[in-house]
């Protein structure tokens, strides 16, 4: 197995600088994904590892070996292209015959092996079909067989689900997921759904404008984000702007336009400092008594029913507005004089941008 | 609103009757059994076939275009291919310039280039003495047909199924014999039809290229209508419809027919 | 890379060479030649001259026959837009079954060479032609339907229709027919969808059917001669008339003077053209 390691990336296309000094390890059977918005270098870093870019600057390494003057078939990797890429002249089985054969490896051999394949991932009795008489989650399958067959070092997905409708999207999620633990592959996955970065893998890596906002689980991420941007890509978040106004030891009072906040930090800012404290809609709580104590005075300005919560529009006596969301039959009214408290343990300091 | 309409529908079917009308009427002169077309038609013989057949500057004028069209388009296609590779995947800054340079042949009136051809070859003393001339003028019109059917094709080609190849260990060389070329395939042959075509019905150049007692079929049919009327040049006509329909009919079969965009 | 860098060359090189080679040289050397001094001993005289240039642009015989020329490639130009535009119009909106076989029917004529169509109309125009023969049982007196301008024009009608088919049909295809809906939503009437909505929009279209069936129409030659018999005078029939004289220097100057008017006349249509359909964006 391999572990991956990039240091100092950078790709330009012209003047566009895509991809701006990029650092990222990846231990061995480890799943990474690249998660952002279309544009943030994502699927760039990924070409640059595939060896499709040459990379401006940087290196990239396969367990020390450095990469970058290798052209992509002889890094020895695996990948899903987001629209599958299935050669439409061949058969799955041609297809999947392919790598093999472009490695020398004989005909027998290359039939148990794409048997062997076909099994893992569950599509025996498909060899004969073209791709176009397969359905999308089929053809989806045979792009990972395809890219599983030959053993790489390393697997590359790009955005594999994004062709997918909602409910195959999920399954394929977990299945994918699933083997890719099985197999014990190291794996680097480009993706800009949430949800999918979060329920598949070990580390996310969030990307913004061809940097990297954060590295981190998924409840680091979510609960503890670096920057303005990861907070707001990544869920939906309240940003209460203002100054540090002192605190210590990772915890800090921000004060607000609204009045002092109490939250968590990853990092030591400067008293004075301008700061945001975010906090996520499910983690602030209502009270009906608007002076009960901690309690910020605001008024409940619309509430929709999203099914399994209720969601709250809250104005604020600074005009500000909070989203707030409760389990689904929470009872306020619209109108009603509110207390808004947000507990200190679940706001978190964001920096405007990264360090 | 009920009269409009069945006045457009009116104009419509006008027209496509006068897009037929011309065909149509060298078919029926091809089976008259008389001379002179008169209508309706007095009798139905194939006289005019046989003479054709039987005719040697005729037939010595087909075989000449079928070979001239054969090798124009061949040459052509293994000029116009590689163009359209690098015009796709790796023309740089001077993308629509090249695109432009290839296509200058169809921008400009073939009559021109024939004369420009001719005042090239007398210059350089080759003059009309060789076939090799007409070839080549044939080829350079038709290189602009196989560019733009194998451009198109390329472009509905998704790159990243080259990228898949390479990602699985096949080198750029071995990813084009097997993923590109076969997958181009219908493009090529397509460019290949139209060169064909044009190179079969083509007029203007061979009009000033040609040697002497080196007549393509278009020819030597211009040359029998401007001197006078005769029967046999209808049946030539709707031989040389049929090669090319025939021609039209087996890449249909082949690969499926291409509209031409320019 | 450079193994790459050196292949992509390769790719490039048999084009640009054969274009290189064997046509813009060859164009190259015509305008050389139309700066030759004239000779009747052999292709051209000793020395450069801008005579036959002169000639060209002020001789009212060649004068009157290039405007000629262009007054015929606009109204051939014309006529073509009115036909093909409903025939496009039908071809790009209908769902009838009979689509494919419209389709082919319109390309058709491509596929059969100008001489074989222009021989179709030589029978049906000719002074004992088709139609003569018609009038002629009917008691009505002959028609001069060819060797003449008429003749010229309908056929060249003919063979340059697909050509403004094509990009009208295109330019149709591309408009979404919720604007139309829109259109009569918002109150207006089929006319005024018409004016107001897909006109504008197919301008593109127009403008490059035009371009092309203008252009074609400068540069036709087989059809002028076959149909005009030498009484229909195009720039064309005139300069490979000089040809056959062995006047290749003033040929050459007379080809220039017609593609470089040609051009301008397309330029100047482009900009017009152009500063409306800004107009309207």
């Amino acid at each position: 197995m391999t572990q991956l390691r990039i240091a100092g990336l950078e790709k330009r296309f012209g003047e566009v600088a895509a991809v701006r000094g990029v650092d990222l390890e990846v231990a061995e059977g480890e799943l990474v994904s690249l998660l952002g918005p279309s544009g943030c270098g994502k699927t760039t870093t990924l070409r640059c590892v595939a060896g499709f870019e040459q990379p401006s600057g940087g290196r990239i390494a396969f367990d020390g070996t450095d990469v970058v003057p290798l052209p992509p078939e002889k890094r020895d990797i695996g990948m899903v292209f987001q629209n599958y890429a299935l050669f439409p002249h061949m058969t799955v089985r041609e297809n999947l015959g392919f790598g093999p054969e472009m490695r020398g490896i004989g005909a027998a051999a290359r039939a148990k092996k794409v048997a062997d394949v076909l099994a893992m991932v569950q599509l025996v009795g498909y060899e004969e079909r073209y791709p176009r008489q397969l359905s999308g989650g089929q053809q989806q399958r045979v792009a990972l067989a395809r890219a599983l067959v030959i053993e790489p070092k390393l697997l590359l997905l790009d955005e594999p689900l994004a062709n997918l409708d909602a409910k195959l999207r999920d399954e394929m999620r977990f299945f994918i997921r699933s083997l890719q633990r099985r197999v014990g592959i190291t794996t680097l996955y480009v993706t800009h759904d949430q949800a999918e970065a979060m329920v598949m893998s070990d580390r996310i890596v969030v990307m913004f404008e061809g940097r990297i906002h954060q590295i981190g689980s998924a409840e680091d991420v979510y609960d503890r984000p670096a920057t303005r941007a990861v907070s707001n890509f990544i869920g939906q978040s309240n940003l209460l702007d203002g100054r540090v106004a002192g605190g210590g030891n990772g915890r800090w009072r921000i004060d607000t336009a609204m009045g002092p906040v109490s939250c968590g930090s990853g990092f030591a800012p400067a008293v004075g400092d301008r700061a945001s404290a975010m906090i996520r809609p499910e983690a602030i709580e209502l009270h009906a008594n608007k002076t009960d104590a901690g309690c910020f005075p605001g008024r409940i300005e619309s509430r929709y029913f999203l099914g399994n919560l209720a969601e709250f529009r809250v104005r604020m006596s600074d005009g500000s507005l909070l989203i707030v969301q409760q389990p689904a039959h929470a009872a306020h009214a619209v109108g009603a004089e509110i207390g808004v408290r947000l507990p200190a343990e679940r706001a978190w300091l964001v920096r405007e941008d990264v360090a | 609103m009920k009269l409009w309409r069945g006045l457009f529908g009116g104009l419509i079917g006008a027209v496509y009757v006068f897009l037929m009308l011309p065909i149509a009427i060298v078919v029926m002169a091809s089976f008259n059994s008389t001379r002179a077309l008169r209508f309706p038609p007095e009798g139905f013989s194939l006289r005019w076939y046989v003479a054709f057949f039987e005719s040697e500057p005729f037939m010595e004028s087909f075989r000449l275009s079928l070979v001239l069209g054969v090798a124009a388009t061949v040459a052509s296609v293994l000029i116009g291919t590689p163009a359209a590779l690098y015009y796709v995947r790796f023309a740089g800054r001077w993308r629509e310039a090249f695109r432009l340079y290839v296509l200058a042949p169809l921008l400009l009136p073939e009559i021109l280039t024939a004369i420009a051809l001719l005042f090239f070859y007398y210059q350089i003393g080759i003059g009309t003495k060789s076939v090799a001339g007409l070839f080549i003028g044939h080829v350079v019109v038709c290189i602009p047909f196989v560019f733009l059917q194998v451009t198109a094709s390329l472009y509905n080609l998704s790159p990243s199924l080259e990228e898949a190849a390479r990602s699985l260990g096949a080198s750029p060389w071995m990813t084009f014999l097997r993923i590109t070329l076969p997958l181009i395939k219908p493009g090529v042959i397509n460019g290949a039809l139209f060169a064909f075509i044009i190179s079969f019905d083509n007029v203007s150049i061979s009009l000033l290229l040609k040697g002497i007692g080196s007549t393509p079929l278009p020819m030597q049919l211009f040359d029998y209508l401007r001197w006078g009327f005769d029967p046999t040049t209808a049946a030539a006509s709707v031989v040389s419809i049929l090669m090319t329909l025939g021609a039209v009919v087996l890449v249909d079969r082949l690969v499926g027919l291409r509209a031409m965009r320019f | 890379m450079s193994g790459i860098a050196r292949a992509k060359w390769l790719l490039a090189a048999p084009v640009g060479a054969m274009v290189f080679g064997f046509f813009m040289v060859p164009y190259l050397n015509i305008v050389v030649m139309s700066l030759r001094q004239p000779s009747t001993t052999q292709a051209y005289g000793p020395g450069f001259t801008t005579d036959n240039f002169v000639k060209a642009a002020t001789d009212p015989l060649y004068v009157v026959t290039l405007l000629d020329t262009l007054r015929l490639a606009a109204m051939i130009t014309l006529i073509t837009l009115a036909l093909a535009y409903p025939v496009a119009f039908h071809l790009a909106r209908t769902e009838s079954r009979w689509r494919g076989v419209l389709y082919g029917l319109v390309l058709s004529p491509l596929l059969v060479g100008v001489v074989i169509r222009t021989f179709g109309w030589i029978i049906l125009l000719a002074n004992n032609g088709l139609i003569n023969q018609a009038m002629r049982q009917l008691d009505l007196p002959r028609l001069q339907l060819m060797y003449n301008e008429f003749g010229v024009v309908l056929a060249l009608v003919h063979i340059f229709l697909p050509f403004m088919v094509l990009p009208l049909m295109g330019a149709i295809q591309g408009i979404d027919p919720r604007l139309e809906e829109a259109a009569r939503s918002l109150g207006a009437d089929k006319r005024r969808v018409f004016l107001r909505v897909l006109l504008p929009l197919s301008m593109p279209g127009i403008q490059s059917g035009c371009i092309l069936v203008f252009v074609l129409a400068c540069g036709a030659y087989v059809t002028p001669l076959l149909l005009g018999a030498g009484r229909v005078h195009t720039t064309t029939t005139v300069v490979v008339h000089q040809l056959e004289l062995f006047l290749w220097p003033f040929g050459a100057a007379l080809a220039l003077v017609l593609s470089l008017v040609g051009l301008m006349v397309v330029w100047l249509y482009a900009r017009l053209s152009g500063r409306v359909l800004r107009g309207q964006s």
